[in-house]
């Protein structure tokens, strides 16, 4: 690699160390404070320093990229793969962005190997993309699965001249990308199967193992009875069709078999996730019944332990339990059984999350976690999803966390504001229509704003790695993806009771008053009730979103009173006049920032606190 | 003959005239009361138009007024403004709707209306009904399928504008009676008059055959008799909201009878309705046939078997070789697999639907696949401008409108299959040879693989190093000489951003206009931003993207006019 790849990689370390949680130790909290702000300023130099090495290091390369030699190629590639290796991924645009580039060098010089591998890696970045999606069933997510089965597909169908192409290696990417058609999200189950039962026939057809001996092939078969298991659907199986489940139980048994034997070799139990999909599987076929699922289940769930930072162990402790609660929410008359137990689940992954080590780019942990959100369920007495969300932000999103409390806290500010001069201006609001005491409304509409302040980026949860590993300024398509966070938001707000109130703050704030832009198009601001209050979230993020580090994703960070100016000047099409009026009053303006200080301040102190106790 | 006599008879013939009298006053008075009775039904109707009508205007005027009020108290609120235009737009429109029915009908009634007879293509008079009734039908999720079955000839002659007001009125009838998520089929035929086979030098004249069936709320045997009559409406619950004069139906028929046709119509209260319309109109002097490229195969993404099936036909009608695929992943593998053994397909007839994704995302991977001269056509029934944008980015060449017309398949399909083997490089067949290109790079091998790359699409290039080399070549060339410059943003000397900044600055007719494009491997958010501040049009990423490049150029000169 060239020393320019070297300090960029060892830089997007750098930043996400800084930016993660830390333990006080036995600092006070304006130690502690005074730290983290010294850390984020750091990480923000080395954030402006990437971007001077990709500007003077790669930019030149890939302009020249027709001249470029074989060395830089190579160095190219291999600062391609250190960007993303397996899960672990340190910076999964920049990995496509090269790929992409190298994939119309390849197309151009009509060179078939180097266009089957690009199309193999370009493929894998797109998946990495793909799994940040999960509970994301929306045309926009979808998007992104159609883009990396089309890269795999499209190196695929070189299998036909598999004997035309002479070489170990592309013969290699072309199987693995026929295996890899069969990722990510299918509508239907059964496609996904066939999909999959159709590799495993070429893997096993002799004639093809024959000719190019050198290849792994029983990994490459196993990988693929890997691919079929995962493939366990567990709403879907009214959709399935028999020969699906056939073929799903041979590839279980395969796995699960062979971590068996592999196990017993070495004395240990059989890893979780195959003990899992072997007792889904038999569930399925009728060999067990749904409370003997949920009771093996909770067998496996009961024999992680909190210390175990291992990939299996870490499926055991948070994607077991998302299964078991879809369970439950299909089932939901076994949840009173189950409350306690549901609980105790929560609390033991939170503890383990807690002290989880270097959860920065750890994608599983994350692909996971969104698994878990997605299946979340509250049982009214125990932790709400709300909490839990709150949780997750401070635990691996700190600065995101900050922002939210600060916007809440401003937007607080506001309220009161609007209040003293025009009390039934939140009037449209349900629930806050219904307060008629003065007092008391101004108590809701306050309440209201904070956690409608606290949420609002909670879709960011989906895109983590995105928005918490600012290491550089975000390409054309990350900006398009982040742009997701505000349905992901919505959806994971509206479906509990705890939260649905406040999931149109999570929608809406990035539309536009006028409608002329911003998005998500499905947010229609005069068809929604809580608009006065999403418009006001909507201005308050804004003011401390360009203010803050979070702007580097787009530029230079701008003052306080820069982003009041431009608020101003977006007066009537993007804020509402009635907000920036307000605006313009530099009492009104100061009251604000001393909102967002103390918010700051407030925010750093719960994120001490909570580090501090665990 | 006695006296006494000849005095019986006179008083027998005075008698008989007094009878005849008698006759004649008890007919005028006949006559009178049948006159009063007329009279007296004019004025019953003319209250019943009076109050039809004042009921129908006050509605919308209502909402006009209303409307206008709200605007007016929230004038600060854009977005409360947008929404009252809006509406007051839509009451408009119905308005206007509801007055020109009245002047037909009074047109009608006077005997002033006079039928046109000029040429028109049927094509577009479906194409424009489409998209006029499409979004209606859309906003109430009804299935609103046009179907084009046996066209023998495409050109006619007829008061088009009358033809369509029929079609329009019919069509929107059962959307507008039709539940929400309701089916309403439409389909046109053409046949010959009897004992003349389908050979058109036979006839001058053939009969539209328009049929129009919906499964909405049907009418009552009662109804069907009145339905042609003026003002006459269906009245229930389900109705009462619909806006309508009760004119459209006797308009129709009027123009209908006064263009020699027939309507008939079948219906069942609550099942539906089937409307039936024949109509004769002139054909016009048949144009040259284009010629076909025979035993070209040409790929079909399509999963609706519907439109497959009726693309096939066309080709193979034509001599072409029609291949089927249903799913965006079978398409790539199909062409790749075409492109490896050198049996490209001369083209791709995207469709409205396949089994695995979107069709503008295959679209934008068979770009990059397949190259930038290969043919990619839209088959759809959305609306072009609506989509344009989004399918010329992901790499579409052209779009061909459903209900499908072979004609216009081929005149889009044919000049882009001969440009692409002629090797012209000009897309959709346009020629490019009179825009003028300045690229401005300062790598010669970027440069030379650029000047190659606009070459091939036929544009005139010319190359300047550095932005001073550009500025200094803009201001020396006449205005409007350059069509577009190719910006590269890091140079020595100095760079895009300012250079493109002078060249806004200067003092001439074309210097706001002339297209900017940015290219540069910069390709963050920031960069973006600062080409577009800087006053660039467009932005485009290295490695030059041959199909990228292609696609941005067809998009920027496609609306300029040349200059020579």
């Amino acid at each position: 690699m060239q020393s320019y790849q070297e300090e960029y990689i060892a830089n997007v370390k750098d930043i996400a160390a800084l930016t993660a949680h830390k333990s006080p130790g036995g600092r006070s909290f304006e130690e502690y404070l005074e730290e983290l702000l010294a850390d984020r300023q750091e990480a923000e130099q080395k954030t402006n320093r990437n971007m001077e090495l990709l500007r003077e290091g790669l930019q030149p390369t890939l302009e020249h990229l027709f001249e470029a030699g074989a060395q830089e190629l190579a160095s190219l590639r291999e600062f391609a793969s250190s960007l993303l290796a397996g899960t672990n991924e340190v910076d999964g645009g920049l990995f496509c962005q090269i790929h992409q580039a190298l994939l119309s060098l390849a197309r151009l010089n009509r060179d078939k190997k180097q266009m089957i591998q690009e199309l193999y890696w370009l493929g894998i970045g797109r998946n990495n993309l793909c799994n940040k999606m999960v509970g994301l069933e929306t045309t926009e997510a979808e998007k992104y699965t159609h883009k990396m089965r089309l890269c795999f597909t499209e190196a695929a169908a070189y299998l036909k001249y598999y004997d035309e192409i002479e070489d170990t290696q592309t013969r290699g990417y072309i199987l693995r990308s026929r295996a890899n058609i069969s990722l990510g999200h299918f509508r239907s189950p059964g496609e996904k199967i066939r999909l999959t039962r159709q590799t495993l026939e070429i893997l096993q057809d002799s004639s093809y193992q024959e000719k190019e001996p050198g290849l792994p092939w029983e990994r490459f078969i196993y990988m693929t009875h890997q691919q079929m298991a995962s493939s366990i659907s567990r709403s879907k199986t009214e959709v399935m069709a028999p020969e699906d489940i056939a073929a799903l139980m041979d590839s279980v048994y395969i796995v699960y078999e062979r971590m068996i034997r592999e196990a017993a070799e070495q004395s240990q139990k059989p890893p979780l996730r195959s003990a899992f999909s072997y007792a889904s599987i038999n569930y399925y076929c009728g060999l067990d019944t749904l409370d003997g699922l949920l009771s093996k289940m909770e067998q496996l769930m009961d024999e992680t332990d909190i210390h175990d930072f291992s990939p299996d162990n870490m499926y055991g402790l948070i994607s077991i339990p998302a299964f078991y609660c879809q369970y439950l929410q299909e089932y939901p008359e076994r949840l009173p059984r189950k409350k306690d137990y549901v609980e105790s689940l929560y609390q033991k992954i939170l503890d383990y999350l807690r002290i989880f080590p270097q959860a920065a780019g750890n994608e599983s942990l994350f692909f996971y976690l969104r698994q878990l959100s997605c299946t979340f369920v509250e049982t009214g007495d125990g932790i709400s999803y709300g909490e839990f969300l709150q949780k997750l932000l401070i635990l691996f999103a700190p600065d995101i966390y900050v922002h939210s409390y600060m916007v809440g806290k401003a937007s607080c500010a506001f309220c009161r504001i609007i209040l003293s001069e025009e009390p039934s201006y939140f009037d449209d609001i349900d629930h806050i229509r219904a307060v008629k005491d003065p007092q008391q409304k101004q108590a809701a509409v306050l309440d209201y704003a904070m956690q409608c302040g606290l949420f609002h980026d909670v879709g960011n949860l989906n895109f983590i790695s995105l928005y918490t590993q600012i290491s550089r300024q975000w390409f054309a398509e990350e900006y398009e993806i982040s742009k997701l966070h505000t349905v992901a938001g919505n959806m994971s707000l509206s479906q509990r009771p705890s939260t649905r109130l406040y999931a149109e703050a999570a929608h809406g704030h990035h539309s536009w008053y006028d409608g002329s832009r911003g998005y998500p198009g499905s947010y229609r601001r005069l068809e929604c009730p809580q608009r006065q209050m999403v418009d006001i979230i909507g201005i308050t993020d804004f003011l401390d979103s360009i203010t803050s580090m979070g702007q580097l994703h787009f530029g230079a960070k701008k003052t306080y009173a820069e982003a009041v100016r431009e608020a101003i000047l977006l007066e009537g099409r993007r804020f509402s006049p009635l907000l920036t009026a307000r605006l313009r009053d530099k009492e009104i303006a100061r009251i604000l920032r001393e909102a967002f200080e103390e918010g700051r301040r407030e925010a750093y102190y719960h994120l001490y606190e909570q580090e501090a106790s665990s | 003959m006695t006296e006494q006599t000849q005095s019986g008879q006179d008083h027998l013939r005075h008698a008989a005239e007094a009878e005849r009298e008698i006759a004649t006053l008890e007919k005028k008075i006949d006559k009178l009361e049948e006159s009063l009775h007329a009279a007296q039904a004019a004025n019953r109707a003319k209250s019943t138009f009076l109050s039809n009508m004042s009921h129908d205007i006050r509605t919308p005027m209502n909402a006009i007024v209303g409307m206008t009020a709200i605007g007016l108290s929230h004038i600060d609120e854009k977005a409360r403004v947008q929404d009252c235009l809006l509406k007051i737009q839509t009451a408009s429109s119905h308005l206007m709707s509801l007055v020109n029915d009245v002047l037909d009908m009074s047109r009608i009634d006077s005997g002033r209306l006079t039928l046109g007879r000029e040429p028109f293509s049927l094509p577009d008079l479906v194409h424009d009904i489409a998209v006029i009734l499409r979004p209606q039908a859309a906003q109430k999720r009804q299935s609103l399928q046009l179907e084009i079955g046996r066209i023998h000839e495409e050109n006619l002659i007829g008061d088009s504008l009358r033809v369509r007001q029929i079609l329009v009125n019919i069509i929107g009838n059962a959307v507008k009676y039709t539940q929400e998520e309701g089916c309403i089929r439409v389909r046109f035929d053409q046949h010959f008059p009897e004992g003349v086979k389908a050979q058109r030098t036979a006839a001058d004249t053939v009969f539209l055959d328009f049929l129009c069936q919906d499964n909405g709320m049907g009418m009552s045997p009662e109804f069907l008799e009145r339905i042609f009559l003026p003002f006459e409406r269906v009245h229930n619950e389900a109705t009462s909201k619909i806006e309508g004069t009760g004119l459209g139906m006797s308009i129709v028929k009027n123009l209908i009878d006064r263009m020699d046709g027939q309507i008939r119509v079948e219906s069942r209260l609550g099942e539906g309705s089937l409307f039936r319309i024949t109509l004769p109109l002139g054909i016009t002097a048949k144009s040259d046939d284009l010629s076909c490229p025979q035993n070209q195969t040409v790929l079909i993404a399509e999963s609706g078997e519907s439109l497959s099936d009726q693309l096939e036909e066309c080709l193979r009608d034509c001599g072409m070789v029609p291949v089927v695929e249903k799913s965006g992943l079978s398409c790539v593998t199909y062409l790749t697999e075409a492109k490896y053994e050198d049996r490209m397909p001369c083209a791709m007839l995207l469709g409205q639907s396949l089994a695995d994704m979107p069709c503008l995302e295959l679209a934008s991977h068979v770009r990059q696949l397949a190259g930038s001269q290969f043919p990619i056509l839209l088959v759809s029934e959305a609306d072009w401008a609506q989509i344009e944008y989004r399918a010329s980015r992901a790499g579409v060449n052209a779009f061909v409108p459903c209900p499908l017309f072979k004609s216009r398949l081929l005149k889009t399909l044919i000049p882009l299959i001969n440009a692409e083997q002629e090797e012209t490089g000009s897309q959709c067949g346009t020629d490019y040879g009179s825009f003028h290109v300045l690229l401005v790079e300062d790598n010669e091998l970027n440069q030379e693989i650029a000047v190659e790359l606009l070459s091939m699409i036929g544009v005139q290039v010319e190359t300047a190093d550095d932005g001073a080399q550009a500025v200094a070549a803009f201001q020396a060339s006449c205005a409007h000489h350059f069509d577009v410059i190719f910006m590269d943003v890091q140079m020595p000397v100095m760079n895009g951003y300012e250079a493109t900044r002078r060249i806004r600055s200067l003092q001439r007719p074309d210097a706001e206009t002339v297209r900017i494009v940015a290219m540069t491997a910069n390709a963050f958010v920031e960069d973006i931003r600062s080409s577009k501040d800087a006053g660039m049009d467009e932005h485009l990423s290295k490695p030059v993207d041959l199909e990228h490049l292609q696609e941005i150029l067809h998009r920027l000169l496609k609306s300029a006019p040349s200059q020579e």
